[in-house]
């Protein structure tokens, strides 16, 4: 889309999408929200950088190995960090764990952020992707 | 009679999941076959919900006093739900995908064409 | 040597982690590698876990920091261990198969996404296999499903699109049946846990009574679609006999297994022997079971393709197994078990043989594939050791299961079901002898043949060797694992 007018509101946008994203990610422990939504909110900034910028530029920024690095790291991460502490509760083992902190801080909540901000990443990503695979049948 | 009015959510899903149910079944035309899972889908979250739901008290989000345990509903139904969202958008997104693929191969997306196509 | 307590929860998440590696590494080879090392190690903890349990008996594992009615638990009996080591075992045997052949097949970019793929459906099948909290296997179940679409449609041919298309949009209303009928189960006891969902039904299924008959028809139903009962089967043959070989033999072998144990975990263990024998849900599966017996060999007699041969033996067999458990005794369920076990290593290995002759001749009509015994003996040799396994020759273990459960309906008092199980034999042996004897025998099939000129070579055909002599073990110790399995019922 050569339009001018869309790619400079774009340009406003983008970051405010992405903010709000960030914020919905970072207060899922303590507000309604957290990894899910607030990764569908990012996925869609990426969406429409993409739709307004064709895809050759998109490729540069948005690489398909960029992302499959991150979204396959942040699956690593999840797997490791919940598995640590699955493993940790099963066994009744005293290994230190993530600190509870005081509710209402963002830092609190032992697993969640971590757990939140993976999520946040493969959400985004994937919802990226479905809208890249339907809208050209490639990435 | 009365009993299907007093309980409508339960009604409304049942029926809502046999609508669900014969459309993806019936249908030859496979994006409608889609939208006749994810009704049914919706059926036994709404029915998941409506169960988890009691009248009176509140979501269970802390908002400025701390009611006790119980001014609240459980989250568990809800929880679960969600899970369950997520399950059917995964597997819609891979039917409509497999229809494109099978539009590009076939040229069709009515089953019965597909069928007589292969010739079996 | 209480961290063997760990080893369930940490097969699983080694499986699913290390998927996700795959991906980022740019050689095919290191995938492979990797693949088959994790399945390694986890049918080695699988083993230990075995180990474990015959010295100390079933546990339940918490899975996190918090107590069962909250928290997801798992459940590790006897069963459960020994379909672990099955499950792994003829995992890492398809796998290492497929390291050598899996590029006929697979193009290869996507090779790395075929193991993550098949990384996945293990781990999640052995999540189905220990959990112990109905939703937490309704999401394994849907995870299975994506997973094993994912390996059919690999291949990315016209008929592979349309079969996985059917597979999914099926196994979609299963499990949205599934899920209703969790929904009436959790509305009326409150729980999701089926140690505690058992322990509220004894308490209110007087009262209850539709609602409990409605939930177990659900799950049936819902479960009957994805492990292929009879009716319910026609998904099956054109998915198992268009995907790969390696995934045709991971699918009729595990993928259709671990729904029917979860079946019988629901039956027998939510609802538990009592009120399960009440209802006349155990009557439809037997009946259905029955029907299938004979009418997947009766189809599968009609078909032209090899594969499809044999993935219309799967719902044959899968009626065996329906059988045992509708039969509603100790002895049936224990049976239905132990065909499991045999039917996965059987199954597994005439599909391995049937895609090592597909590949090397390229042709997959049974009428040209005529005399390919002289071509490819070794390879005809397994797959007939497996089929008289089907077909019920003794010491085998298809032979041992038909017995058994010839004696199971006799305690049943239903003598008519003998007549069907030897019906099925025969009709068994009717559609697997032509192709033996078509490729051993006759002048005009074997004319113009070179010997063993297009056998594959010993290294690629050993774990195909593997598992048809696991399968003659499994056969010869049978009086154990069946022992082992009555233990584990009790």
């Amino acid at each position: 889309m050569h339009n001018t007018i869309l790619k400079e509101i774009s340009k406003i946008i983008i970051p405010f999408i992405q903010i709000f994203g960030l914020y919905v990610i970072f207060h899922g422990h303590l507000s309604p929200g957290g990894g899910f939504a607030g990764g569908t909110i990012l996925g869609t900034s990426l969406i429409l950088y993409r739709m307004v910028y064709e895809r050759e530029r998109t490729r540069e920024k948005l690489s398909y190995k960029k992302l499959m690095t991150c979204m396959c790291g942040a699956l690593i991460i999840y797997g490791i960090l919940k598995g640590y502490s699955f493993i940790t509760g099963g066994s009744h083992i005293d290994l230190p764990q993530l600190p509870l902190g005081k509710p209402g801080n963002i830092l609190s909540g032992g697993y969640l952020l971590p757990l939140n901000m993976a999520v946040g990443i493969i959400v985004s990503v994937t919802v990226y992707f479905f809208f890249s695979l339907f809208y050209e049948g490639e990435i | 009679m009365e009993r299907l009015l007093t309980n409508y959510f339960e009604t409304g899903s049942m029926i809502l999941f046999g609508i669900g149910f014969v459309t993806l079944l019936l249908h030859n035309n496979l994006i409608k076959k889609i939208i006749g899972m994810n009704i049914m889908d919706t059926a036994v979250f709404l029915f998941f919900i409506a169960k988890g739901n009691i009248i009176g008290k509140e979501a269970p989000i802390i908002k400025g006093i701390h009611k006790g345990i119980e001014g609240y509903i459980n989250p568990l139904p809800t929880a679960l739900m969600l899970t369950g969202i997520v399950v059917a958008v995964s597997i819609t997104a891979f039917a409509l995908a497999l229809t494109i693929k099978i539009y590009e191969k076939y040229g069709t997306i009515e089953l019965d064409e597909i069928t007589r196509m292969r010739g079996d | 040597m209480t961290y063997a307590k760990n080893f369930p929860l940490l097969m699983i998440l080694i499986l699913f982690i290390s998927a996700f590696i795959m991906p980022l590494m740019k050689k095919n080879i290191f995938v492979k590698g990797l693949s088959l090392f994790t399945m390694g190690i986890s049918m080695i903890l699988s083993i230990y876990t075995w180990i474990f349990i015959t010295k100390n008996g079933a546990y339940f594992y918490r899975v996190g920091h918090w107590d069962a009615p909250w928290g997801i638990e798992f459940k590790i009996g006897m069963i459960e261990a020994i379909m672990a080591m099955l499950f792994t075992m003829v995992a890492t045997l398809i796998l290492w198969y497929s390291v050598y052949s899996v590029e006929k097949e697979v193009k290869d970019n996507k090779v790395s996404f075929y193991y993550l793929l098949v990384n996945i459906l293990l781990g999640s099948l052995l999540g189905m296999v220990f959990s112990n909290d109905l939703f937490n296997c309704f999401v394994f179940i849907e995870v299975t499903t994506l997973a094993s679409c994912g390996i059919i449609v690999v291949k990315d041919k016209k008929e592979n699109i349309a079969a996985t298309l059917k597979y999914l949009i099926l196994s979609s209303l299963g499990s949205g049946l599934v899920l209703m009928g969790i929904a009436f189960l959790y509305d009326i006891t409150g729980n999701l846990n089926m140690t505690y969902i058992h322990k509220e039904i004894m308490n209110v299924h007087a009262v209850y009574k539709n609602t409990l008959h409605i939930a177990a028809g659900l799950c049936t139903v819902g479960i009957g679609i994805k492990s292929a009962m009879f009716p319910l089967h026609v998904w099956l043959p054109d998915a198992h006999s268009s995907a790969p070989a390696s995934s045709s033999a991971i699918l009729s072998a595990l993928v259709l297994k671990a729904p029917i144990l979860l079946l019988i975990k629901i039956l027998y263990g939510v609802f538990g022997f009592e009120i399960i024998r009440e209802f006349a849900i155990l009557n439809l599966i037997l009946i259905l079971g029955t029907m299938g017996m004979i009418m997947g060999s009766v189809l599968a007699i009609k078909q032209k393709e090899i594969k499809r041969v044999i993935a219309y033996s799967s719902v044959a067999q899968v009626g065996y197994i329906f059988f045992g458990i509708g039969l509603g005794n100790k002895l049936g369920l224990t049976m239905a078990i132990f065909h499991i076990i045999g039917h996965a290593v059987t199954k597994s290995a005439l599909f391995l043989a049937a895609g090592a002759m597909i590949e090397k001749s390229g042709k997959k009509k049974l009428s040209e594939l005529k005399g390919i015994g002289k071509e490819m003996p070794y390879t005809l040799g397994l797959f007939t050791i497996g089929a008289l396994s089907m077909v019920g020759i003794p010491i085998l273990p298809g032979f041992i299961s038909k017995w058994y459960l010839s004696l199971a309906s006799i305690d049943a008092g239903e003598f008519m079901l003998i007549g069907a199980i030897l019906m099925s034999s025969l009709l068994n042996a009717l559609y697997y002898f032509p192709i033996i004897v078509n490729g051993y025998f006759g002048e005009e099939n074997l004319a113009g043949k070179i010997y063993k000129s297009n056998e594959k070579s010993i290294k690629e055909l050993l774990p195909l060797m593997m598992l048809i002599i696991g399968m003659i073990a499994i056969g010869a110790g049978s009086n154990k694992i069946m022992d082992m399995i009555r233990i584990g019922l009790i």
